[in-house]
């Protein structure tokens, strides 16, 4: 079965950028040839930083032959009484060059027509191909596009060649400036140059052969493989992360192994600066022995081992002279004390109408006095974490104005902590401002102290508060701010953590100290974003099904922890009877106190059996709901709900509400109003679906 | 010349080597021009080159004077001048990459046994109005060049867009002489890179750090920005691009000596802009002048 190779040919093109335009490549095609009624085995994507590949098996010589039925006209125009062919069926025909017996008779609705079907046959493969090329990789998503000639084309960096492979022959695609061929090329330094393909089969090999290997999980392999033997030989461990690895992956070839060394004198530096000195725009693996660095590291250069030691020696330079640097930045910023900085801040602006970072870390401040209250319940330890916790939002943001951090701003915040140490700052102090970033987003590791936790709580709810009050709601994808991730981190602190605060609360009890402008928005604005950005994480993150996030959401709280305990325990439940019988109930009830909100009634009032038998199982179950909110127990308040389904069902049944006499009629309505506000205490319950 | 034939032994010889190269290749060789300026990049030769229809291929050597990064001469690379090599091609050649990496070979580097890597690295200049497209060249992992496609300078989108090829030469220096110092770096056989700068790197970081007057500095910024108005007015491009030119190293003076606030920044840097844009689009309308008079 014929076999079809599109590879684009590019300068270099980002690291991180050539997976996804690889990805997208494929999915268009896949698309493509769906859409056009070619059936294919399968598709294998290849990728370097120099072309992007897709290779599909199992194609068919030919579409499909696509069979339609045509509407013609109605029976009784299209036929004489004699069942013979009219004028107008004749057309009808002659338009599909079909004869009389071709014609079928079926019934729409009420009303019989003429049918005809109709084959179109299907387009050689090849000929598709040709036409789904061009358009495919003129819609790849690029984050940036540019111009390189004058053909109007545009892309991520230039595209400089295509090959379009339909077995051993080349379809005459045309893209901007080019004409696609056979013709691949190999490693730009250890390749042959240009190599022609013979079949798109050969692909992967014929690459191989010219050092280029195009499947990046080859590539991933090699590098991994090559790591562990340094840790092997060397008793180190390396220290990866994700993005280090994509892009040493994104910008090789043929990824050839380093080892490079530094001397001893540097390992007196904190290790993260070591770190950062040798991730610096994802070059060089770090590896640590016993949890201290270590003094080696790897590189990768492309496509050939390093024998003559050229390269090491190179790399060993560059890293020596960018640890000297680090040495002279710390040797620098170590001359001030952390807390000389602070005022410095003043001088360093946040954003134009939230001031400079000195009046954030205000902000911040109070924030923390305010969630003290709702973190320590103790007295005695309150007042010691509190003076704490407001020196570490003192200094949390000074290590902004280090060298350090201007040069690697990766170590904002651990500097900041490294700095307070050597500042004889309290060690909590110090942890605190260390952790108070994290976690940078929904899945980061979190803070593990519990002031870095209120740290990191307050300069994010700050960051979320500030630009909502001035206005700034992201829009669509538009979120210069980044306040949906700075709240999708605040929340899934909260959540992971878990922590019980009330958000709202604290919301309300800063609100002052941020500016009202023309145009900017209120703390309910803030609530409401917040709240917005807690439905997709309960969804996504918690996989809390949808219509008990609704339940849960539709009465809001500052809580946002007890919020997802509500929606674990309803979701636990969902499904039982007693629950679904109880959300029908619920559903009367509120339809039957509508706006009514008074709550206090008067038993004595009640006359008939079912009001009082309904009152003293409410009385009962309110006693179990309130100890076990107390508790955060919802399980154990749902549960206490579901014995009053019975008793509000009789009640239904027996009792006339809308009574003439007000009073009775009222006294009613306060009941049902208070039983409702009961079910409230866990959602609205009206919004279960089951 | 094959690789490694050649003997490039000292910063002036790479200089040399350059021209040679980039002269063979239909360039006109320019010569640095005679205002304080940052990059290479605010050279007429570029800036102006770059805007219209007409090819063009130019290189030069360019003093690139940064006062933020003096070290009074006491660090081995960062300094406050720097020598660029900037080469530009309008339109570029398809095979540009190769020609640039042709250029290194020319020069005495083996490629076959280092490493060059070209990582993605968006350049922009808020003053000019420009950004462009392309990498940093990495030669065993230290920058060397600086790769882009332009797509706009002055505010103006490019019709045929250029490649601009800027050669950090000390660092190239550095590697091929084998140093660790610029100062260390042989200028000629006789002469050290140290002997010709070092002494004015450590007065112009105390002038710039320490001692430059703010207050006078920024009266000059104003004058520079008034007489680069009035050369517009008077239609008189290049001067006014002259006093552009002087504007923003003025305010990269004030820059270094701390006396600009953040809000203050984005004001100058704005104002730098606006005449460098108004210089563009001045120029092209003198183009189209030329042209509709050489038409008639």
């Amino acid at each position: 079965m014929p076999e079809f190779l599109l590879e684009v040919g590019t300068e270099e093109l980002p690291a991180l950028d050539a997976p996804v335009l690889a990805a997208a490549l494929a999915r268009t095609l896949e698309q493509g040839l769906k859409e056009a009624r070619l059936p294919f085995q399968g598709t294998e994507i290849y990728w370097t930083p120099r072309r992007l590949a897709v290779l599909v098996r199992g194609l068919p010589e030919r579409q499909e032959d696509l069979v339609e039925e045509v509407r013609g006209p109605a029976v009784v125009v299209g036929l004489d009484p004699d069942g013979n062919p009219t004028q107008a069926a004749l057309g009808f025909l002659r338009k599909y060059g079909a004869s009389p017996e071709d014609l079928v008779r079926k019934k729409v609705g009420e009303k019989e027509y003429l049918f005809l079907r109709v084959r179109t046959p299907g387009k050689p493969t090849g000929e598709i191909l040709t036409e789904l090329i061009p358009p495919a990789i003129r819609s790849l998503p690029c984050r940036k596009t540019m111009r390189w000639d004058s053909s109007g084309l545009s892309f991520l960096r230039p595209i400089r060649w295509l090959v379009c492979l339909l077995d051993g022959e080349v379809l005459p695609v045309r893209l901007g400036a080019l004409e696609a061929g056979r013709t691949t090329r190999g490693h730009r330094f250890f390749g042959p140059g240009e190599v022609e393909l013979a079949s798109p089969g050969q692909y992967v090999e014929a690459l191989r052969a010219a050092r280029v290997v195009a499947d990046p999980a080859e590539r991933a392999e090699m590098i991994r493989e090559a790591a562990a033997r340094v840790e092997a030989e060397h008793g180190v461990k390396a220290l990866w992360t994700e993005e280090l690895l994509g892009i040493i992956v994104g910008s090789l070839e043929w990824p050839a192994p380093v080892l490079g060394e530094f001397p001893a004198e540097f390992l007196d530096l904190p290790a993260p600066v070591i770190a950062a000195v040798l991730h610096e725009e994802g070059k060089f693996v770090p590896f640590a022995r016993d949890g201290e660095p270590a003094p080696v590291f790897l590189g990768f250069r492309d496509g050939k081992e390093d024998d003559r030691g050229h390269v090491r020696r190179g790399y060993e330079r560059v890293v020596k002279a960018r640890l000297r640097d680090a040495r002279f930045f710390f040797e620098n910023d170590l001359k001030r004390p952390l807390a000389e900085r602070v005022p410095d801040l003043r001088g360093v602006v946040y954003e134009a109408r939230l001031g400079t970072v000195w009046d954030k870390v205000q902000r911040i401040r109070e924030i923390c006095a305010h969630l003290s209250r709702h973190l320590w319940m103790d007295a005695a330890e309150r007042e010691k974490l509190e003076k704490l916790l407001d020196r570490a939002a003192f200094l949390c943001k000074a290590d902004l104005t280090t060298e350090m951090v201007k040069e690697f701003p990766e170590l904002e915040g651990v500097m900041g902590g490294i700095y307070a140490r050597r500042s004889g700052e309290p060690e909590e102090v110090a942890r605190a401002i260390e952790e108070h970033l994290l976690p940078r987003t929904r899945s980061d590791e979190l803070p593990k102290t519990v002031l870095g936790t209120a740290l990191s709580l307050a300069d994010k709810l700050d960051t979320v508060t500030g630009a909502i009050m001035i206005g700034e709601v992201p829009t669509g994808s538009r979120d210069p701010y980044g306040i949906r991730r700075a709240a999708n981190a605040l929340i899934s602190l909260i959540l992971r953590k878990p922590l019980v605060v009330d958000l709202f609360d604290v919301i309300d009890a800063v609100a002052e100290f941020y500016p009202r402008l023309p145009g900017g928005k209120g703390p309910g604005e803030v609530k409401a974003f917040l709240v917005e950005r807690l439905r997709h994480i309960l969804r996504d993150d918690h996989d809390i099904p949808h219509d008990v996030v609704e339940a849960v959401l539709a009465v809001p709280r500052g809580d946002f922890l007890g919020l997802l305990e509500r929606a674990r325990a309803l979701a636990s439940l969902r499904g039982d009877a007693a629950l679904a019988e109880v959300a029908q109930l619920f559903e009367r009830l509120r339809n039957i106190t509508g706006d009514h909100e008074e709550t206090s009634f008067d038993p004595q009032r009640f006359q008939q059996e079912e009001e009082r038998e309904l009152w003293r199982a409410y009385l009962r179950a309110e006693g179990h709901v309130r100890r076990a909110l107390e508790g955060r127990d919802y399980v154990a308040a749902l549960k206490a709900l579901l014995p009053l389904g019975e008793p509000i069902h009789r009640y239904f049944e027996r009792v006339f509400v809308m009574v003439e006499d007000e009073g009775i009629r009222r006294n009613r309505l306060s009941f049902l109003r208070a039983l409702l506000s009961l079910f409230l205490e866990i959602g609205d319950l009206s919004k279960l679906t089951t | 010349m094959r690789s490694g034939e050649r003997r490039v032994r000292t910063f002036q010889d790479l200089v040399l080597a350059l021209h040679e190269y980039w002269r063979d290749r239909g360039c006109v060789i320019f010569e640095p021009y005679d205002v304080e300026k940052g990059a290479g990049t605010f050279n007429p030769a570029t800036f102006f080159g770059c805007l219209g229809p007409d090819p063009w291929r130019v290189a030069y050597v360019e003093p690139s004077r940064r006062p933020t990064d003096g070290r009074y001469g006491e660090n081995p690379i960062r300094l406050r001048l720097h020598h660029q090599y900037q080469v530009i091609l309008k339109p570029p050649p398809p095979d540009i990459q190769d020609l640039y990496l042709g250029s290194l070979e020319h020069v005495g580097i083996d490629l076959r046994e280092h490493d060059v890597k070209f990582s993605e690295d968006d350049w922009e200049s808020p003053t000019l109005g420009a950004w462009g497209v392309g990498w940093q060249v990495w030669l065993d992992e230290m920058e060397i060049t600086q790769f882009t496609y332009f797509q706009q300078m002055g505010g103006i989108d490019l019709d045929p867009v250029s490649v601009e090829l800027t050669y950090g030469l000390e660092r190239i220096a550095l590697f091929l002489q084998g140093v660790e110092s610029a100062f260390d770096l042989r200028w000629s056989e006789d002469v050290k890179y140290g002997e010709l700068w070092h002494e004015k790197e450590r007065q112009f970081s105390i002038y710039n750090f320490e001692k430059a007057d703010v207050e006078r500095i920024r009266r000059m910024f104003e004058l520079a920005e008034a007489e680069a108005r009035a050369c517009l007015e008077a239609g008189l491009v290049f001067p006014a691009y002259d006093h552009t030119l002087r504007c923003s190293h003025l305010f990269n003076v004030l820059d270094a000596r701390g006396a600009i606030s953040v809000a203050e920044r984005e004001t100058y840097i704005a104002r730098i802009r606006e005449l460098a844009r108004a210089c563009a689009q001045r120029y092209l309308r003198l183009l189209e002048e030329r042209r509709a008079r050489v038409l008639a």
